[in-house]
């Protein structure tokens, strides 16, 4: 019984160690983003000051962040209204033909998602250049769409295997075809499972970083370039882009309160099952 | 009868692959036509600004693998995949166990700890940033409180190594130990039991019962972690840019350097393309590591 006590003290120093890791970065940015420079890095450090709010205002509405979060978000619901329909299509069928043919399909796809980024950024590039599409929202939409297919496929995918096949049998019988057994049975069903690939397809967009910096410019700039600009040496901006960078954040976390009990299934699709 | 049901079986299954295609017209236009496109490319003198350009056959592979730079870069590339994934490996699982033991409060323990690895790469990489600046980051004022002398995290080649391998710890620590815990929930009870009753405890039980009934996890989150550490870009970017001159400069900074600030499209393209080939052999050993030992684990 001591003994038990004893290591489940140990279990929880440990773990609560690794948290304060995990944590202290983003607690460290939310003070830097609520003092003022001189407060921040006054030395002794001073622990208890007025915190504002000024920067949080001015990074959003006085350097045109409300901006690049409208380009970030049409963007990213750009992505999803291409990639996630056209996943799910694909993921009922290859979720019902479970053939050699259909198996090395979605091995390729998961050949495809290895390829690096960077490789694939230089063609595209070039093809948005030669097209003049540079600093348009559709490069960039395509691009994610290309980032996005294959995850998107395999997550529907794993969805669909657990809507029994019984139920695409019965339409079957009762004369429906492969689209109206699809449409009015399945997809129904597969609802929820729409939702969760829509939010993680949403959250990879609203995340992309090298694409974003190659293809994007002044007018169709996303919120990780332009934060990424601003988080220059010049001590007199961190407070400011601390402020930006807390608030790019907060989606997220909205996200992850919400979506929680569905993160293992979103990061380990392409494990196990198959 | 039973033919003819087979049979409508078989045309049903017939008229699912249309609903591949428009998928598969993404894939080939998005995914495959470019990297092809870029495989050309490495074959070409391409060079933005220049008005045409030639066909050179092999030149860009032979004068990249001719250059100190790129061997740098691979070297570089290679240690910071290694030592970081290795000791995330270790952490992951030793706070997966410790989750899985834990009575009560693994939920609340799991969320705060994932929080890194969900937030934007570019954003992680600006929290460490403010950590790791000189002077006025928050590691250096407590060291610089216990008055020592602090390191210069990010101007000094070896301690800028090391403060990448800190951020990739500290945003992908959390994955390996998610999928792991997850993987430990599913373990049969009774498995674990046996051993106990076997006489193993501790550190045998973990050797000899929980990491064989791992494998599979285990192996995944060791190729998802090999692929994507080696076109880790945001963090490098924003923390070192490659930095102190080329000291922390991996493959995939290396291709966008010669990209986007050198313009050398053709010579990048072929720099891509080595670091495909490098990462699809790493991927392979995986991949046959774990069809030999556990046919069908992926």
């Amino acid at each position: 019984m001591v003994r038990r006590m004893r290591v489940q003290v140990l279990i929880l120093v440990g773990l609560t160690l690794f948290t304060v890791f995990s944590l202290t970065p983003i607690v460290w940015a939310l003070l830097i983003s609520i003092r003022e420079p001189i407060d921040a890095f006054s030395i002794p450090p001073k622990i208890l000051v007025e915190p504002t709010f000024r920067y949080h205002v001015d990074i959003w509405l006085g350097r045109g962040f409300l901006g690049f979060f409208l380009n970030s978000a049409i963007i990213a619901a750009g992505t999803v209204l291409v990639s996630v329909p056209v996943g799910t299509l694909a993921a009922y069928a290859l979720s019902r033909i479970q053939t050699r043919a259909s198996r090395s399909l979605l091995m390729s796809l998961l050949v495809v998602r290895m390829f690096p980024h960077v490789l694939l950024v230089i063609p595209f590039f070039v093809m948005a250049r030669s097209l003049e599409m540079i600093n348009t929202y559709p490069a960039m939409i395509a691009a994610m769409v290309a980032l996005n297919q294959p995850f998107t496929v395999w997550l529907m995918r794993s969805f669909f295997l657990e809507i029994p096949r019984e139920l695409d049998e019965a339409a079957y019988i009762d004369g429906c075809n492969a689209w109206q057994a699809f449409w009015n049975v399945i997809l129904p069903l597969a609802r929820p499972g729409m939702v969760v690939t829509s939010l993680f397809s949403l959250l990879l967009a609203y995340n992309e970083f090298l694409f974003a910096l190659v293809l994007t410019g002044t007018d169709t700039k996303t919120l990780p370039v332009a934060i990424a600009e601003y988080g220059g040496e010049d001590l007199n901006y961190w407070s400011l882009s601390a402020a930006g960078a807390i608030g790019i954040m907060l989606p997220i976390l909205t996200f992850m309160l919400f979506f929680q009990r569905h993160l293992v299934r979103g990061l380990t699709i392409g494990a196990v099952k198959g | 009868m039973a033919s003819t049901h087979r049979r409508s079986r078989l045309d049903r299954r017939r008229s699912l692959w249309p609903f591949v295609v428009p998928s598969a017209l993404i894939i080939i236009s998005v995914q495959i036509y470019p990297l092809a496109y870029a495989l050309y490319l490495s074959f070409t003198d391409f060079y933005l600004g220049a008005a045409s350009s030639n066909f050179i056959g092999l030149q860009n592979y032979v004068s990249l693998l001719a250059q100190d730079r790129v061997w740098s870069a691979l070297r570089v590339t290679l240690s910071l995949v290694v030592v970081s994934i290795l000791i995330e490996f270790v952490l992951g699982l030793l706070l997966a166990l410790a989750l899985y033991k834990l009575v009560r409060g693994a939920k609340l323990f799991s969320t705060l700890m994932f929080v890194p690895y969900l937030i934007t790469p570019v954003v992680a990489a600006l929290f460490l940033r403010w950590v790791f600046a000189s002077r006025w980051g928050l590691a250096d004022a407590l060291i610089a409180s216990m008055n020592i002398f602090p390191p210069d995290w990010l101007g000094a080649p070896s301690w800028a190594f090391v403060t990448l391998v800190v951020a990739d710890i500290w945003q992908f620590t959390p994955f390996i130990m998610l999928i792991l815990f997850a993987g430990l929930q599913g373990i049969n009870p009774s498995l674990l039991e046996a051993g106990r009753i076997d006489g193993a405890s501790g550190a045998r039980l973990v050797w000899h019962v929980i990491l064989p009934a791992l494998r599979p996890q285990i192996l995944f989150v060791l190729a998802i972690r090999l692929m994507d550490a080696f076109r880790t870009f945001d963090s490098i970017y924003v923390l070192t840019g490659g930095g102190p001159g080329t000291a922390t400069e991996t493959m995939t900074l290396y291709t966008y350097m010669l990209a986007f600030k050198q313009l050398e499209v053709g010579r990048a393209s072929a720099m891509g393309v080595l670091t495909l080939l490098v990462v699809t052999g790493l991927i392979l050993m995986v991949i046959s590591v774990v069809y030999r030992r556990d046919k069908g684990a992926f």
